[in-house]
């Protein structure tokens, strides 16, 4: 539960998220002008959900099975809340945003 | 009949919200900032300082603070100094009918502490539960509230058509009404996890007394026996009825702490000079989601141990955890501030949902308001804004009211509802919009100037900079909100006139 | 049937009989939900197959869900006596239950 734990737990949970927020046909028009092919869209939910598989994990190998899930899922609520408003306000920013969170994950999992 | 089922739960969505939406906003809002609850305190003394003191002599300096002033007592609790808490907490029960009393100790010299009379983050905490009404109408007023949120979460889900693919969606460009909707459903569904167990959690913490039928049942409505079999509190050990001089505290705690890796937290002492008197040994949560104190009971005349509560069963274990995740005592400092980001989606979903009853009931231009649509409005800027500007003037009142005023921290509570009541008043006599905008500016610059006051009125320097740095950014969220609605005022204005000319034109 | 119609769309046409049967559903889902959850609280206390405090536990813990699935249930059901029958059947088997389980079960509590 040190503060690098809960950084990874954001940092993945906010690449998952994010790919699965561009798997839609909405949210990718509004950041790539067009839809999504479907392979793409597919590929794109299946890193989403990977991501958050690998959070999940992250969480509970770095705060064990008592506050893992917790941690989990309130890293979960505060990423989605932080891409809502990237989507919202700054949609350029979603794509350089998601990138960047894997080296922080690295780095934080090198912490943690 | 699928369809017939989801319109009656969001018709029992919005009104189960809307009845239930005041009280639990309030509800909410106190019990986020009580996340900090040690933090506010600490603060709002800003005479004391850390001291360092060994539990077993601050227990003696309490206990014969309660010896001088409480004789007769049930029982005594003393809790030690902590790190967060630098003083001696004593409370005692003069019979088990009667009202829990308490003093503030200074943990160096044993004495009624000098510092500033407050009740600190307690205030916000028992507002939280009980809303400083007496203890079981607000507990009833909260659990009843709770329910009927538990309810609207309920008929909510099933209301909310499109959970993941609205997920990431918040149109703030479309109309008001579309906003306002998008704003409820994204705070709702993105911290819904929360939102559930907070409820339910709270709801659990005054389980026996919205539902004591099950130990009405089980144990004939005895309460004691049931904490006593289900492993959480030591067997009560009656009066023998003659006195007899206990051992001194202090080598009996030093015994427990020796058994016990947590820190000692409370001392408590049933029976005070009796010859079956029990003194037991509270420690603080071990690491872990349960709400559970590691305990060990002594004889306090033979020194004997008389009982060591240990693990729980599994039932015990759950209810236990409930407690523990609804008070995030384990939480570190990031897990803490999820929590309360959360809390604080919580609070912007129920306020999103309030304004957006009344956004969706605004009569047509020319047409004047219904009582019914006066009256939420009226409350929801009372209440949305209206408790901020109390805890704004909370805090406020602590710095500036004289330190050795008569009933101080009576007074602090009397700013916040003073404050509270004059916004409530405010807004029930201009339900505007502009209202909106100059209230919520005006909760803006009080919470600006709490830190500014601060640093007038204390010599702490940046000791407390977090409590500044959150000060600031409630304020920079208020006024923000403040300016947002002005923008749109004005946006909605220029269109008016835009269309005007068009038509003008034609 | 009015009462649903008042459901559907609560905005138009509230005449008194229509106030009343939402009125009856905020009453049976306040009183009724809670005496069901009571009762089967009460119920499972005594008959749930494990530790007597373990049982107290569980039934408490479970009394809040199954307060609000009552409640759920009397605004979802077409009529207010459809919802009234739903609940008093469920709540005269536990009373029955409870009645059977308090005269069977020695609750006196070990000296």
């Amino acid at each position: 539960m040190t503060p690098s734990s809960v950084l990874l737990n954001l940092a993945l949970s906010f690449a998952g998220l994010s790919a699965l927020c561009l798997a839609m046909d909405r949210h990718h028009r509004a950041i790539f002008h067009g839809a999504p092919s479907r392979k793409r869209a597919r590929a794109l939910r299946w890193t989403g959900w990977c991501g958050i598989a690998v959070s999940f994990a992250a969480a509970v190998i770095t705060a064990d099975w008592n506050f893992g899930p917790v941690q989990w899922l309130g890293s979960l609520t505060g990423a989605a809340l932080m891409l809502v408003g990237l989507v919202s306000y700054r949609p350029g920013w979603v794509r350089p945003a998601a990138v960047l969170a894997l080296p922080l994950a690295a780095v934080a999992a090198f912490l943690a | 009949m699928r369809q017939g089922f989801r319109q009656s739960m969001a018709w029992l969505h919005t009104w189960a919200g809307l009845v239930t939406g005041w009280v639990m906003f309030c509800v909410f809002v106190t019990g986020t900032a009580t996340y900090y609850r040690t933090d506010i305190s600490l603060w709002m003394r800003p005479e004391l300082r850390a001291a360092a003191v060994e539990p077993g002599l601050a227990a003696e300096r309490g206990a014969a603070y309660l010896k001088a002033h409480a004789p007769k007592a049930v029982s005594w609790f003393v809790s030690v100094p902590q790190e967060d808490r630098p003083l001696i907490g004593v409370y005692w029960l003069d019979s088990f009918e009667a009202p829990i009393q308490q003093a503030t100790l200074d943990a160096e010299t044993g004495q009624p502490t000098t510092a500033r009379a407050t009740h600190g983050g307690d205030f916000l905490y028992r507002f939280h539960y009980e809303l400083q009404m007496m203890p079981m109408l607000g507990r009833w007023i909260v659990g009843a509230s709770a329910i009927i949120l538990l309810v609207a979460l309920v008929s909510g889900i099933v209301t909310h058509r499109r959970i993941f693919s609205d997920f990431f969606t918040f149109r703030r460009d479309r109309s008001a009404q579309r906003g306002w909707l998008d704003a409820h459903n994204v705070t709702g569904v993105l911290a819904l996890p929360f939102h559930l167990m907070i409820t339910y959690t709270g709801i659990v913490t005054i389980a026996f007394t919205l539902m004591p039928w099950g130990i009405a049942s089980a144990y004939k409505g005895d309460e004691m026996r049931f904490y006593v079999e289900a492993g959480q509190s030591p067997a009560w050990r009656t009066a023998a009825g003659r006195p007899a001089e206990a051992l001194p505290l202090a080598p009996l705690v030093d015994r427990a702490r020796a058994e016990v890796s947590e820190p000692l937290e409370m001392v408590i002492v049933n029976n005070p000079g009796d010859a079956a008197s029990t003194v037991v040994a509270v420690f603080e949560e071990p690491k872990g989601l349960a709400h559970r104190h590691p305990q060990i009971a002594f004889e306090a005349v033979s020194g004997a141990v008389v009982a060591r509560l240990g693990t729980l069963k599994p039932a015990a274990h759950v209810f236990t955890s409930f407690l523990g995740l609804h008070e995030a005592h384990f939480a570190g400092p990031a897990l803490r501030g999820l929590f309360f980001l959360c809390g604080l989606l919580g609070s912007a979903t129920i306020a999103t949902g309030l304004v957006l009853w009344s956004v969706a009931r605004a009569p047509k231009p020319g047409i004047a308001p219904g009582f019914g649509l006066r009256l939420v409005r009226g409350l929801n800027l009372g209440t949305i804004l209206g408790l901020p500007i109390g805890v704004a003037a909370f805090f406020l009142a602590n710095r500036l009211l004289p330190v050795a005023l008569e009933a101080r921290a009576t007074w602090e509570g009397g700013a916040f509802f003073a404050a509270w009541g004059l916004a409530a008043l405010a807004g029930f006599a201009w339900p505007h919009s502009r209202t909106w905008r100059e209230m919520g500016s005006v909760a803006g610059l009080m919470f600006l100037s709490v830190p500014l006051v601060s640093a007038l009125t204390t010599d702490r320097g940046l000791d407390f900079v977090w409590f500044d740095l959150a000060m600031v950014a409630i304020a920079a969220g208020l006024g923000s909100g403040a300016w947002k609605l002005s923008r749109y005022e004005g946006a909605r204005r220029t269109r008016v006139a835009r269309n005007a000319q068009t038509l003008a034109r034609a | 049937m009015p009462d649903e119609t008042a459901l559907r769309d609560p905005g138009r046409g509230l005449g008194w009989r229509v106030r009343a049967l939402v009125a009856g559903r905020v009453v049976l889902a306040t009183f009724g939900g809670y005496g069901v959850a009571a009762l089967s609280t009460a119920f499972l206390a005594l008959v749930l197959p494990m530790a007597r405090s373990e049982a107290v536990a569980t039934a408490t813990l479970l009394s809040f869900a199954i307060m609000v699935g009552a409640v759920v249930w009397v605004f979802s059901a077409r009529t207010l006596a459809r919802a009234a029958f739903g609940l008093a059947v469920p709540g005269a088997l536990l009373a029955g239950g409870l009645w059977l389980a308090m005269t069977l079960v020695d609750t006196v509590p070990p000296a």
